[in-house]
């Protein structure tokens, strides 16, 4: 019935690479990329904290004229995503393909730059392009512009699960037949919102992030953006595409808990687990990562592991699980699209990155969390785990390729 | 969104509950009678010049729903958890005692958010941030809304917001019928909620897409833009076999949608008459099986003109027996519900079995269609819904009558 997804194509904007090569190969080292940001400001809170990404010259110039920040990133990501499936923009095959992007803050910069003209201009400040501009939809349509995509154009936004939500709607659509290519993204930019937010809520580090960590005291936050290609299996190899992985099911979940606090034991985080074994048909023996939705937070990091281990039973600690967080910042609708991506190298390498930042474990947290550097393994399933702020957890399985 | 597969028809979802927030009527029985009686909704928007707007007069959120949170929440996200209180009601489905692991939440929501970001963001500046509201930032995301909803109404399923331009709606429904159809839901709630405060307006005149209130028409040759509407709507979705095991009547049967991108404005047509094509062959029905059609027309220039042409060639000779209703020439467009009004108004005149006129229209540019200029009987058992938005999203879904 359900028709063989795979993943053809991989694309990160980052601020540990915008190149598959080194990304990969800086995450296996334990690089931690989290310090002053330069490029961002907010009132109040400067010096930020966080990771930036540079966009190469090229990017810029193409890209700036376009969009806001959020729109860049994702322009850049798709982009690299499309080459890396040897797709060409305009190519025929994007006819009848569809886009969808994830974010949890979406173009709120482009809000931003009109509140600062607020105080001197008031109304006028608002200008013919700001509709346009401040609309989340651009994420996907100034994609589909661009390289020629003539299926839907979503934006989907489940807060920080929003990554991992546009590859399970483009999972949906490849596997039921109603298209046979998807892009799916997850983009952000830093935003002020997010930063004070968290700041007055007590859950901004105030220092760098350490996921896991006796010393774990809250999220360092980071900008970038992660993109996927999604194909109908057989038609991917009669294309000749490369196949990196199978992507296998999704399972969904909400808290329905509070609007911001998780359920603390991590009660839907199993639910989404559960719900993605079950409908990709895979055992629990043939998991053999786990990439950690890991922000940092005690509320989080407790309660996942808490989740592992009302998933795997004994079997928890055998598991590595790893955030990658700990090196890029919690880059929100971005962050579990550039997990998936990471996923994908670790079938394809055979190997898991580590979480940094790691030197002595939480008293609650007494897992494998592969620390301070990556090691080669034997990985057969991954499931790449996320969890936002309003309770909607998102569980991706990937499977190395058919 | 699209749950139209490439190979053949696929299993129609049944809708068991429905509602409609709007300036003509807090109800689709009361909607469908306003539309009837060719009432209009369109008023100039006071402060903008008298573009063209419409708003539900003394809207009281706790005169539908008593909810935690409710006071903080903006109005859109009111209105969304009153809508979808209302189709909950509706269906029997809060009745029917099913697990919160077994309901879901869509919501329709491009803008849904903004008003609350933007008191927040703006907050930041005049007042600095540690003045701040802090309880409004967690409300001031795209997703807040969304899990507003979910939070009133413990659906634990899932939670997903979605935003396609003015095909929200559409997508919505799309993705709720796969959700629905794959087991990740018993019930899943489609809800689409759109006001617009003050700067979204004046953002929206600004960017010249208002008509003015007196001229504001749909299809016509001298239409020159789109009004604004306060409204939201939802629907409740369930497997036909559930809602029948609950002993209950489904009210309509979601067959297929499908959503197209025009990379141009050259392609809005075609994308919009390969959209229905596709939710045609996913409900396993072609063009001539039709007994009604919806249309989003909202008094766009090129949106109205592209819809028409690609109903023309899409109806082909049975284009001068379909009518064709355009309820947003009463209501003006409220985007993120729009899609949503046109399922619950479509879904009314089947059964009723009278469909509304398209008020305004006096002189058709686009010859072909069956535009209704006076109310039609009809018997209808298939509807196609479509809609073209500004930023060139093409969408189609099509609606049928429960069999027996």
């Amino acid at each position: 019935m359900r028709r063989q997804v795979v993943i053809t194509g991989c694309g990160v904007v980052t601020a540990a690479g915008s190149e598959l090569g080194p990304f990969w190969d800086n995450l296996m080292a334990g690089a931690c990329f989290i310090g002053p940001v330069r490029a961002f400001s907010c009132p109040g809170l400067d010096p930020l904290t966080g990771t930036e990404v540079e966009l190469p010259e090229p990017d810029a110039a193409e890209e700036n004229a376009q969009g806001g920040r959020c729109a860049q990133l994702t322009l850049a990501a798709a982009r690299r995503a499309l080459a890396h499936a040897g797709l060409r923009s305009g190519s025929p095959e994007l006819e009848e393909a569809g886009v969808v992007v994830g974010t949890t803050l979406g173009e709120e910069r482009q809000v931003g730059d009109l509140d600062d003209r607020w105080p001197a201009s008031g109304a006028d400040a608002i200008d013919a392009g700001f509709l346009a501009r401040s609309d989340n939809h651009r994420l996907a349509t100034l994609v589909a512009a661009r390289h020629g995509f003539g299926g839907p154009t979503v934006v989907s936004a489940t807060a920080c699960s929003s990554g991992n939500a546009a590859i399970a709607w483009g999972y949906e659509l490849v596997s039921s037949g109603a298209a046979d290519l998807m892009l799916v993204a997850g983009a952000d930019a830093l935003t002020r919102s997010i930063y004070t937010g968290f700041q007055r809520m007590g859950a901004l580090s105030k220092g760098i992030c350490h996921p896991f960590d006796r010393r774990l005291d809250g999220v360092s936050f980071g900008e970038g953006a992660g993109a996927l290609v999604l194909e109908e299996a057989g038609r991917a190899r009669r294309r000749g595409a490369p196949l990196h992985a199978e992507l296998a099911g999704y399972g969904l979940s909400n808290d329905a808990h509070h609007i911001t606090a998780p359920d603390p034991n991590g009660e839907g985080t199993v639910a989404a687990i559960r719900q993605a074994l079950a409908t990709s048909g895979t055992s629990l023996e043939e998991v053999d990562y786990v990439s950690a939705h890991g922000t940092g937070t005690p509320y989080n990091d407790v309660a996942e592991t808490r989740a592992m281990k009302a998933v795997f039973g004994e079997r928890a600690r055998q598991v590595p699980i790893s955030s990658i967080k700990s090196m890029l910042g919690h880059t929100n609708g971005a962050a579990s699209a550039i997990e998936a991506v990471a996923c994908t190298l670790a079938l394809r390498h055979q190997a898991v990155p580590p979480t940094a930042n790691l030197t002595e474990p939480h008293p609650e947290c007494d897992l494998d969390y592969v620390p301070l550097r990556g090691r080669p393994l034997r990985v057969r399933t991954c499931l790449n785990l996320s969890a936002g702020f309003g309770g909607f957890n998102v569980c991706v399985v990937l499977k190395r390729a058919p | 969104m699209s749950l139209a597969p490439s190979e053949g028809p696929v299993s129609p979802v049944a809708i068991t509950g429905s509602s409609a927030l709007t300036p003509l009527g807090d109800s689709p029985a009361a909607l469908q009678a306003a539309l009837l009686a060719r009432r209009s909704a369109v008023e100039p928007l006071a402060d903008l010049g008298g573009a063209a707007g419409a708003s539900i007069a003394n809207f009281e959120a706790t005169r539908y729903a008593n909810v935690r949170g409710l006071r903080l929440y903006n109005q859109p996200t009111r209105l969304a958890i009153c809508a979808a209180k209302l189709a909950l009601a509706d269906s029997g489905v809060e009745a029917a005692g099913l697990r919160k692991e077994e309901v879901g939440v869509i919501l329709a929501s491009t803008f849904g958010h903004m008003e609350t970001l933007v008191e927040y963001d703006r907050s930041l500046v005049t007042v600095g941030p540690q003045r701040t509201n802090p309880a409004l930032m967690p409300l001031a995301i795209p997703s807040a809304p969304g899990a507003a909803i979910a939070l009133s109404f413990a659906a634990k399923a899932f939670s997903v917001t979605l935003a396609d331009g003015g095909a929200s709606s559409f997508d919505a429904l799309g993705l709720g019928a796969a959700l629905v159809r794959g087991g990740r839901a018993r019930a899943c709630i489609v809800v689409g909620a759109f006001s617009a405060f003050r700067d979204l307006a004046l953002a929206a005149a600004r960017a010249g897409l208002l008509a003015p209130a007196s001229e504001y028409r749909v299809f016509d040759r001298r239409r020159s833009g789109m009004a604004l509407c306060e409204a939201a709507a939802a629907v409740v979705l369930e497997r036909p076999e559930d809602a029948r095991a609950r002993g209950a009547s489904p009210k309509g049967l979601l067959g297929g949608q499908a959503s197209a991108f025009a990379t141009g404005p050259e392609r809005l047509a075609p994308s919009l008459r390969r959209a229905c094509e596709r939710a045609l062959g996913a409900a396993g029905l072609s063009a001539d099986a039709l007994d009604l059609v919806s249309a989003g027309a909202s008094g766009s220039r090129r949106g109205d003109a592209a819809e028409a042409q690609a109903l023309a060639e899409l109806l082909g000779e049975s284009a001068g027996r379909i009518p064709v209703t355009a309820p947003k020439a009463n209501l003006g467009d409220s985007l993120d519900a729009a899609g949503l009004l046109q399922a619950v108004a479509a879904l009314s005149a089947m059964e009723s079995g009278r469909a509304p006129p398209i008020i305004g229209l006096e002189e058709v540019e686009v010859p072909g269609p069956r535009y209704l200029v006076e109310e039609a009987s009809l018997a209808a058992r298939h509807a196609l819904l479509t809609s073209v938005s500004h930023d060139g999203t093409c969408s189609a879904l099509v609606l049928s009558r429960p069999h027996g």
